[in-house]
């Protein structure tokens, strides 16, 4: 790894009249990374992308590439390209010469830009298909040429726009192995947009979490998924309870709490969230909770009830409401055929472990 | 729905007929008394002849004519176009100030009448010091076409995914070779079907081109000058006639051209 970052925004703004599509960005990519953008649509993601390839000008603040400032440097002089959404195939060109596009101006010999093409697209599994015209191509393959015809030009970062929304969901989740894969061997920072956090949480090292036009948490997968910095995050990532506790004790590491109608539980403290009150928000993850018939109940059991059944296949999740606190609450169990179904109506057990209440900090 | 249809479809099919034959008959007479053996217009026919048509090679003021009015329909044709995808892709790509009033703007030439057209063309032509000639007749034209040029582009960009430049200006390209890499072969067959249309139009023109004609006519204006000599009647129902089967073939062309070029502008 370089000592200094691949790419770099400093206070990246981005305005429209009055409303900002993106407001202060700061961002710091590694070499070789894969980092996905992550958030609903109209969150300004995409946005941030394009001002990174130097098709939007920020209105204030700084694009750094490999140290340099992009001020002043046009798309097409970038050391970055792009996969877009549409995949924007050129139409009128066959896969050879759609992938071959840039290599015409970089004074590469012609012997030496039909290697470059044959290996990209080798890479992308169409060694087969050069001569293919590009209105043959299914989508999968459009975006595998969308693909070749960026990682041909050897970017220093390759940006991708959504690359994986057009392609249905069996296929989708294939590509985004590849992708990974296809990463991992060419060593390229990725800089990925999506909506889909099964998709970010997939393929990144990190993931940045916007809303509104603000970066709102930057981390690891498995870090956001365990330690989101608030409850918007933790809500557009993965299922989530959320409960209202109170604070009895708070010390350098945890947090003594009373969470109504639960009981009392020593909690971690979520490094990621600033503030604690007297009254704090606390999530559990659905397939945390633990659920066995009323009568195996423990002591530590939390009565509830049944309430409506959703089955997804690999896992059942039901929705019951705590009997104490009145409150309602999303349980996930893996789906092991043979094993005990619950019916809507019936009493069960729930089983919550302190370990597994995550802090979400002062309620707002 | 289905049965309101039926019941209505065989009055509106016989209005339909009877329309199309009134607006039909008399271009169909025009091949009709071209093959007819005999100088006299008129039931019935006489016997069946070529003679009009060969006679037709042996007019040197007639092939004039026609050299001048395919010269007049590439330039006007070639000028309208030109002006017709910058204007469509500037409609297209971006948001100016009055967009929608320059769009109307640019329809204009379709509404006003044709007659004042020439006559203030010819006033300024003149005013500017440029005599009644081809080149007057070229610019009058690619006034006249200008609004079919940037309709047919129009329709050509409107399903051109804006990305497709974007991604020839990430691989490296510049705003140029962007445009003639990407932008031109894409809506290429939109460039042919808007030059057949203005072609045809221009080849077809009569008022403006008998405003702007100096010594040098173009062919509807020979046909009208010879019009008045009884004699030289079928001839000209020859020509008429082939021209009329020139400008169907040029209209059918650009229309196939048009539609291919709105298939391929997608790039999904």
């Amino acid at each position: 790894m370089t000592s200094h970052p691949i790419v770099e925004l400093r206070g990246v703004e981005k305005r429209y009249g009055n409303l900002a599509a993106v407001s202060n960005l700061n961002l710091a990519l590694s070499a070789g990374e894969f980092f996905s953008l992550l958030g609903p649509s109209g969150c300004g993601k995409t946005t941030a992308l394009r001002i990174i390839a130097g098709f939007q000008e920020p209105t204030s603040g700084q694009v750094l590439i490999d140290g340099n400032d992009m001020a002043d440097m046009p798309a097409n002089r970038r050391p970055t390209n792009m996969v877009f959404q549409s995949y924007a195939i050129f139409p009128h060109l066959d896969v050879g010469k759609n992938v071959g596009f840039g290599l015409s101006n970089s004074g590469l010999s012609k012997a030496e830009r039909d290697m470059r093409v044959a290996e990209a697209l080798e890479m992308v599994e169409l060694g087969d298909l050069e001569d293919r015209k590009s209105d043959a191509l299914s989508g999968g393959q459009r975006q595998r040429v969308a693909l070749a015809r960026a990682l041909v030009m050897r970017p220093k970062v390759l940006l991708l726009d959504e690359p994986l929304s057009a392609l249905d969901k069996n296929l989708r989740e294939t590509m985004q192995l590849e992708l990974r894969r296809l990463q991992q061997s060419v060593g390229i920072t990725f800089v990925m947009v999506t909506h889909d956090q099964y998709e970010a949480m997939t393929i990144s090292d990190r993931i940045g979490v916007m809303f509104e036009g603000r970066l709102k948490q930057v981390d690891a997968p498995a870090t956001l998924y365990a330690q989101p910095a608030s409850r918007e995050i933790a809500a557009f990532i993965g299922g989530m309870n959320f409960l209202a506790a109170d604070v009895l004790s708070s010390g350098e590491k945890g947090l003594g709490v009373n969470i109504r109608g639960f009981g009392k539980f020593h909690i971690a403290r979520n490094p990621k969230v600033s503030k604690h009150g007297e009254r704090i928000e606390v999530g559990i993850r659905p397939e945390q909770i633990g659920i066995s018939t009323a009568e195996e109940k423990s002591d530590m059991g939390i009565e509830a009830v049944v309430r409506d059944i959703a089955f997804y296949g690999e896992s059942i999740h039901y929705h019951v409401i705590a009997t104490a606190a009145d409150a309602p609450l999303s349980v996930a169990v893996p789906n092991h055929f043979h094993s005990r179904d619950f019916a809507r109506g019936d009493k069960v057990s729930l089983d919550i472990k302190s370990t597994s209440i995550i802090d979400l900090g002062t309620m707002e | 729905m289905k049965v309101a249809l039926k019941r209505i479809a065989p009055s509106l099919s016989t209005y339909a007929a009877v329309y199309l034959v009134f607006l039909y008959l008399p271009v169909l007479l025009l091949p009709l008394f071209s093959f007819n053996d005999g100088t006299i217009v008129a039931f019935p026919l006489s016997g069946f002849t070529f003679k009009w048509y060969l006679a037709l090679s042996g007019e040197e003021a007639l092939l004039r004519a026609l050299l001048n009015s395919l010269f007049v329909g590439i330039a006007s044709a070639t000028l309208a176009t030109s002006l017709g995808l910058l204007a469509a892709r500037a409609f297209a790509r971006y948001r100016f100030p009055l967009r929608h009033a320059s769009e109307g703007l640019v329809m204009l030439p379709l509404v006003v009448p044709g007659i004042i057209v020439a006559s203030s063309m010819l006033v300024l032509f003149l005013f500017i010091g440029l005599k009644p000639s081809l080149a007057a007749i070229i610019l009058g034209h690619a006034f006249l076409t200008v609004p079919f040029a940037v309709s047919i582009m129009k329709s050509a960009f409107d399903e051109f995914d804006p990305s497709i430049e974007e991604a020839a200006l990430d691989l490296g390209e510049s705003v140029a070779g962007t445009f003639r890499r990407v932008t031109l072969p894409v809506v290429a067959p939109g460039i042919l079907s808007s030059m057949l249309v203005c072609f045809t139009v221009s080849f077809d023109e009569f008022v403006l081109a008998f405003f702007l004609s100096g010594n040098e006519p173009t062919l509807p204006v020979y046909i009208w000058s010879q019009i008045r000599f009884p004699a030289k009647l079928p001839n000209t129902l020859a020509l008429g006639s082939c021209l009329l089967a020139f400008s169907i073939l040029l209209l059918v062309l650009a229309e196939i051209f048009r539609r291919r070029s709105t298939k391929r502008g997608t790039g999904k």
